[in-house]
C-alpha cells in the first residue's frame, strides 16, 4: 500500500490516461479506509461509558460500520476516539498517543468537554477549553454526553469525509465539521421550534424587559 | 500497614538496584494512564521484580478538572450537575448526597413521595452500576460474553430512565427541595416489567460467570485484606463489606425511605476478590428487593417542595451529609460564609473511591500482576471520583 500511494501518482499520472488510473485506485483505497476504521479508545472520565462501551453494546452495535476493533494501543489504530475532559496534565500524553498513530489518522472529538471545555469551561484552572487545543480533530460530535446514535451520524460523517481523500495529496487534511444534520430537518426548522417553545413558556417578556433595563450612562 | 517512609517517583527509581548478580533485578512500569484495564486514566507506578508486584504507587490527577473549586462559584442548585460528573457511574445518588446537604443546612422537609422516589431512582442507578461491573469485571478477566449480556439489560435500564429524566448517563435529575420532573406516567409499569425480567437474569449472570473454573482461580483467595486493614484505608461500600465489616449507611444511618423496607446487608467472611464479587450480586438481589416493596405504594404529592425561581440560602457554618453509592460512602461538606451569598465558601466531597483506591496496596503488594488486575476490577474504581 505505501507503494501504491506514496509513488504511484507521480509515476502514473503522466501518463496519457493516467489520471483514471490514480482516480481509481483513491475510490478503492478510500472504500477500503472508511469501512474499516480502527478506533484507539481513549476515555478520559463519562463519555467513555456511552461512545466507547454502549456503541460496542448489543443493541447499538459498532461493528455495522466496521469499526468495532477497539485497540488500547496508537500503533494498530488510525481513529482516535476522543471521550471526555481533558486536563492539562493529560494534555501532553494525548499529544503523544497522537504522534504514535499511523498515517492516516482521524479524530473525532465527542462531548462537550472535547470540543469546548464543556461544563468545566468556566472557573477550572485545570480544563484545556478543547482538544482541538492540543490536536487537529475532524469531526466533533457534539452533546454530554452524545447518544450513541448522535455518535454513530458522526462517524458516517468522518466515513464520507475519508471518500473525499485523494493519493495526489496524501496527509491534506479536510476542514473540521460539524456532524451534519438528517436529510429533511434544517437548521431554521430547530430554531423556529425552539422560539416557539421558549415564547410559549415565557413568564418574562424578554424585548420588555431589555427596554425597561436602566442602561449606564455613555454606552 | 507497612511504615516506610514516603519517597518521590525520582527517589524510588534511584533506590531500585540489584546488589548481587544473582539476584533479580527489579524495575518500574507504569501501568497507564492509558490502558484498558484502569478503566479510565489511572498511572500506576509498579515497582516488579519478575512478575510479582513490590510496590505500587498511584500518581493522580490525570483527570483532575478542579470540580471543588469551580462549585465554589456557582449557587446550590447550579453544583447538582457537577456531581453527575464525578461518579458517573451512579450520578443518581452523587445528585442525592449533594441535594441532601444542601437541604439538611437550610432546613427544607420534603414530603414522602419525593423520598420514595429518589430512593427508587438510587436502587435502579445501583442496579446499573453493579451490572456494568459486572461486565467489565468478566472483560478485564478475559471474558468478553458479560459485556454484551450487562449491555443488553442496562438500554432497557436506561430507557426506564430516559421517560422520567431524559438523560441516559448524567441524569440531574435530584435537586435540592425535590426532583426535576415528576416520574412519566409509565414509570411504575415499566420499573415492574423490568424487574419481573431483571430477577431471572441475576441468576443468569450467576450461571454464566461465577462458577467459571478460570473466573474461580483467578478470583479465590487473590487479594486478600481484613476488616481492620479496611478501616485503617477508609474503605467503604463493598470493598469494607467484602472484608467482612456490616457497614452500610443505608443501615447504620438511614436516609430516604431505607428505614421503612427490609432489606439484608450482604458480609463476606475472607476478604479476596471472590467476596466482592459475590457481595455485589446478592446487593442486586437486595436493590430488587427494596424496589419491589417501594413501587406500588408511591404516595401522592408534589415533587418539588421548593419554588424552582426561589433562592436556597444556608446560614453560616459547616454542614456535613453523607450516603452510600454503589461504591461506598460519598460525603458532602458545605462551607457557607454567610446567609446572604447564595454559594458555599468551601465544597469538599468525600468520594468512595479515592479511599478505596489505596486498599490496592496491601492488597497485591507481593502478589502477580495478574492479581492486579483482578484486584482492581474488583475494586470497581472510576477514575473521575478519585479525581474529581
Amino acid at each position: 500500500m505505501g507503494i501504491a500511494t506514496d509513488h504511484l501518482p507521480g509515476v502514473v499520472e503522466q501518463l496519457p490516461g493516467g489520471s483514471v488510473l490514480v482516480t481509481s485506485f483513491d475510490s478503492v483505497i478510500n472504500w477500503a479506509r472508511a469501512n474499516s476504521l480502527w478506533p484507539l479508545a481513549f476515555g478520559t472520565s463519562c463519555c467513555a461509558i456511552e461512545m466507547l462501551m454502549a456503541t460496542g453494546g448489543p443493541r447499538h452495535d459498532l461493528a455495522r460500520f466496521g469499526a468495532e476493533v477497539a485497540r488500547p494501543s496508537p500503533r494498530q489504530a488510525d481513529l482516535l476516539i476522543l471521550a471526555g475532559t481533558i486536563v492539562k496534565r493529560m494534555a501532553p500524553r494525548l499529544r503523544l498517543l497522537y504522534e504514535q498513530m499511523a498515517e492516516p489518522r482521524y479524530v473525532i472529538a465527542t462531548g462537550a468537554c472535547t470540543i469546548s471545555g464543556g461544563p468545566f469551561i468556566y472557573n477550572s484552572y485545570s480544563t484545556v477549553r478543547g482538544a482541538d487545543e492540543v490536536i487537529p480533530v475532524d469531526v466533533y460530535v457534539p452533546g454530554c454526553p452524545p447518544r450513541p446514535e448522535s455518535f454513530f451520524h458522526g462517524l458516517l460523517t468522518l466515513q464520507k469525509l475519508i471518500k473525499t481523500e485523494s493519493i495526489r495529496q496524501p496527509g491534506v487534511r479536510h476542514k473540521p465539521v460539524l456532524s451534519e444534520l438528517p436529510d429533511g430537518i434544517k437548521v431554521e426548522d430547530i430554531q423556529k421550534e425552539i422560539v416557539a417553545l421558549l415564547e410559549g413558556e415565557a413568564t418574562v417578556d424578554v424585548n420588555k424587559a431589555a427596554q425597561a433595563k436602566p442602561w449606564p450612562k455613555g454606552t | 500497614m507497612n511504615s516506610t517512609p514516603i519517597l518521590s517517583i525520582d527517589e524510588l527509581v534511584e533506590n531500585a538496584s540489584a546488589p548481587d548478580a544473582s539476584e533479580t533485578q527489579e524495575y518500574f512500569i507504569n501501568m497507564g494512564p492509558q490502558h484498558p484495564a484502569t478503566h479510565g486514566v489511572l498511572r500506576l507506578l509498579l515497582k516488579l521484580d519478575g512478575e510479582r508486584v513490590r510496590k505500587i504507587v498511584p500518581v493522580l490527577g490525570y483527570i483532575h478538572r478542579g470540580i471543588e473549586k469551580i462549585a465554589e462559584n456557582q449557587s446550590y442548585r447550579q453544583m447538582v450537575h457537577l456531581t453527575d460528573r464525578m461518579d458517573y457511574l451512579s450520578a443518581i445518588i452523587n445528585n442525592w448526597g449533594v441535594s441532601m446537604a444542601v437541604e439538611k443546612a437550610a432546613g427544607i422537609e420534603l414530603n414522602p413521595r419525593i423520598e420514595t422516589i429518589r430512593t427508587i431512582f438510587g436502587e435502579l442507578e445501583r442496579l446499573r452500576s453493579h451490572q456494568l461491573w459486572w461486565g467489565v469485571m468478566g472483560m478485564d478477566l478475559g471474558a468478553f460474553t458479560p459485556f454484551l449480556y450487562c449491555f443488553r439489560d442496562r438500554e432497557l435500564l436506561n430507557d426506564i430512565m430516559e421517560k422520567t429524566i431524559g438523560a441516559r448517563l448524567t441524569m440531574n435529575y435530584i435537586q435540592p427541595g425535590g426532583l426535576m420532573h415528576d416520574v412519566h406516567e409509565d414509570f411504575v409499569d415499566d420499573v415492574k416489567g423490568f424487574l419481573k425480567g431483571f430477577k431471572s437474569t441475576i441468576d443468569e449472570y450467576d450461571q454464566l460467570l461465577s462458577g467459571n473454573v478460570i473466573f474461580q482461580e483467578r478470583v479465590r483467595n487473590v487479594g486478600i485484606m481484613d476488616g481492620a486493614t479496611a478501616l485503617d484505608y477508609g474503605a467503604t461500600g463493598p470493598v469494607l463489606r467484602g472484608s467482612g465489616v456490616a457497614y452500610d449507611l443505608r443501615k447504620v444511618e438511614p436516609y430516604g425511605v431505607y428505614d421503612q423496607v427490609d432489606f439484608d446487608v450482604p458480609v463476606g467472611t475472607t476478604g479476596d476478590s471472590w467476596d466482592r464479587y459475590w457481595i455485589r450480586i446478592e446487593e442486586m438481589r437486595q436493590s430488587v428487593r427494596i424496589i419491589e416493596q417501594l413501587i406500588d405504594n408511591i404516595p401522592d404529592g408534589k415533587h418539588m417542595v421548593v419554588k424552582m425561581a426561589q433562592k436556597i440560602k444556608i446560614p453560616q457554618g459547616r454542614y456535613y451529609s453523607q450516603v452510600e453509592t454503589a461504591r461506598g460512602v460519598l460525603g458532602t461538606w458545605l462551607v457557607s460564609e454567610s446567609e446572604k451569598k447564595e454559594g458555599a465558601y468551601r465544597v469538599h466531597f468525600r468520594s468512595p473511591c479515592f479511599n478505596n483506591l489505596w486498599t490496592l496496596i496491601p492488597m497485591v503488594e507481593g502478589d502477580l500482576i495478574g492479581s492486579l488486575v483482578a484486584c482492581m476490577a474488583s475494586i470497581d474504581l472510576v477514575i473521575p471520583d478519585i479525581d474529581r
